[in-house]
């Protein structure tokens, strides 16, 4: 850019520190922190363990779309199966060792394989300070959601680099039938409700079945083979990270139709996360700048023969400063 | 100082005025400027919303600066043609002074102001380029996230969600 910009950014990379060091806190946040954690290992446990049948709305920029999900916990192990109701029928299948997207009306298989399982609910000491450092955690409202009684609790940021989110988890097992994303102004981001819900008994195996085999016939599969499963050195970094992130996985991944590997890293607040890829190219990348998908932010920037995007549950400015800042060590 | 902070935004400040401008930041009087100027770029492109015009003070403080420094609106070419410099580099400052700024608790009103020029400027870049997520990217990142692990499997809606669910992609 101009010659101005090198200084610029040195400059304020300075002035990240300063209120990095101002915000660290004593021990009278830790046991706050210890309730949120265990507020979120509740709601996880939930997600995962219990049988649950249901509607589910998502809401996002105006658009409502309206899906079936059975969720069946088996002998430790999770099923999961959602089917859109409105347009095409596409289907998500998630179970042990990958996702499958399923796109009738483009006659499309995606498959992601589940290399590493998620790293929630064993939230780190420092994920769960950050929890309680850049969030005010509090119990909100009684209310009820699809004929359950259910508790609302808000996630209100203390800064602007974060959303604010609430989530109404019901009464007797935690599990959440609710779960909003709110912008600054307190508007709506994104949501994520339940309209009816059985939960617990037996959830019959027809209700996670695919529709489709596995790999149908005339269809287009598109398959991401299995990142790394140790944690590996890709050479990048970020240098502007936001307070109260910190890495949880680093490594390279395959992405179906890219011939190098791409480099994947994942940081997070506690409460939600944020993906960086670094891609090699060679031509000028299709997309660059802002784009988003409900909650989910996104911002591409070109570095040298590379396309960073960093992409996460958090506000445009936030997955720039991010993006803008990726160097190579 | 407001002339610098003006060729700042332009991309045209030295290093030593960069220096200056970004210790002056750290103050209320050099924030607010920052923020009205930025307003004023924004009300030239016409991206100005009601809610951003609304800031408290807003109003008196751009009255009293444009009185008292008529020629930031003028040439208009100058706020325009270099729109992508300007953007970027003043919605880096204004992100990373907020947080700084937020810390150091200076003062709190304006704040508001600068988190509502920051969210036209995403809104602003948003619109600029409207651009559908790659599924794959969504679904890696998926697995990662708290928020799946605490919601299920309704996140990866968003993979085959619209606009997102473009299959093709």
């Amino acid at each position: 850019m101009r010659a101005a910009t090198p200084s610029l950014k040195r400059r304020l990379r300075g002035y990240v520190l300063i209120p990095s060091a101002a915000w660290i806190i004593g021990a009278a946040s830790l046991c706050q922190a210890q309730d949120v954690a265990q507020w979120l290992a509740r709601a996880a446990n939930a997600a995962r363990a219990q049988n649950y049948v249901g509607t589910i709305v998502y809401q996002h920029a105006g658009h409502v779309e309206t899906s079936r999900l059975a969720h069946m916990f088996d002998n430790g192990e999770e099923l999961d199966r959602l089917v859109s109701l409105d347009g095409p029928a596409r289907e998500i299948i998630r179970s042990a060792g990958e996702v499958r997207c399923y796109y009738p009306d483009s006659r499309i298989v995606r498959v992601e394989p589940r290399t590493i399982r998620n790293v929630f609910p064993s939230l780190s000491a420092e994920q769960q300070r950050a929890l309680a450092q850049y969030y005010d955690f509090r119990k909100a409202e009684q209310a009820r959601i699809a004929g359950y009684d259910a508790q609302a609790w808000v996630f209100e940021p203390k800064d602007g680099l974060r959303y604010g989110h609430k989530f109404w988890a019901e009464a007797g097992t935690g599990l959440l039938l609710k779960a909003r994303l709110l912008g600054e102004g307190g508007e709506v981001v994104e949501q994520f409700a339940f309209m009816d819900i059985t939960i617990g008994g037996p959830v019959d195996r027809s209700l996670v079945k695919p529709t489709w085999p596995a790999t149908p016939a005339d269809w287009q599969v598109r398959e991401g083979s299995a990142g790394e499963t140790a944690p590996r050195d890709t050479g990048w970094l970020v240098s502007r990270l936001p307070p109260g992130f910190v890495k949880i996985m680093e490594g390279f991944r395959r992405l179906r139709g890219k011939p190098d590997p791409v480099a994947h890293l994942v940081f997070s607040d506690g409460l939600v996360a944020v993906s960086v890829f670094v891609e090699p190219v060679t031509t000028a990348p299709a997309h660059a700048g802002f784009s988003q998908q409900g909650g989910v932010n996104v911002y591409s920037v070109r570095l040298d023969d590379n396309l960073v995007t960093a992409l996460g549950e958090v506000p445009g400015t936030t997955v720039r400063q991010i993006a803008s800042s990726v160097t190579h060590r | 100082m407001n002339e610098q902070i003006s060729r700042l935004m332009d991309g045209d400040a030295d290093e030593s005025e960069v220096e200056r401008v970004c210790h002056g930041c750290a103050t209320g009087p050099v924030m607010e400027t920052w923020v009205c100027y930025h307003m004023i770029g924004d009300a030239l492109r016409g991206s100005v919303s009601e809610a951003t015009s609304a800031a408290p003070g807003f109003s008196q403080r751009f009255a009293a600066m444009l009185a008292a420094e008529p020629t930031i609106l003028a040439p208009q070419s100058r706020l325009t043609h270099r729109l992508g410099v300007s953007w970027a580099i003043a919605a880096t400052v204004a992100a990373v002074a907020v947080v700084g700024w937020t810390a150091v608790s200076l003062t709190d009103a304006p704040t508001t102001a600068i988190a509502r020029a920051r969210e036209a400027a995403d809104v602003r870049a948003a619109q600029l380029r409207p651009q559908a997520i790659s599924p794959d990217y969504l679904l890696a990142h998926q697995e990662y996230s708290p928020a799946t692990a605490m919601q299920g499997a309704g996140p990866y809606l968003r993979a085959v969600a619209v606009p997102a669910g473009d299959a093709q992609r």
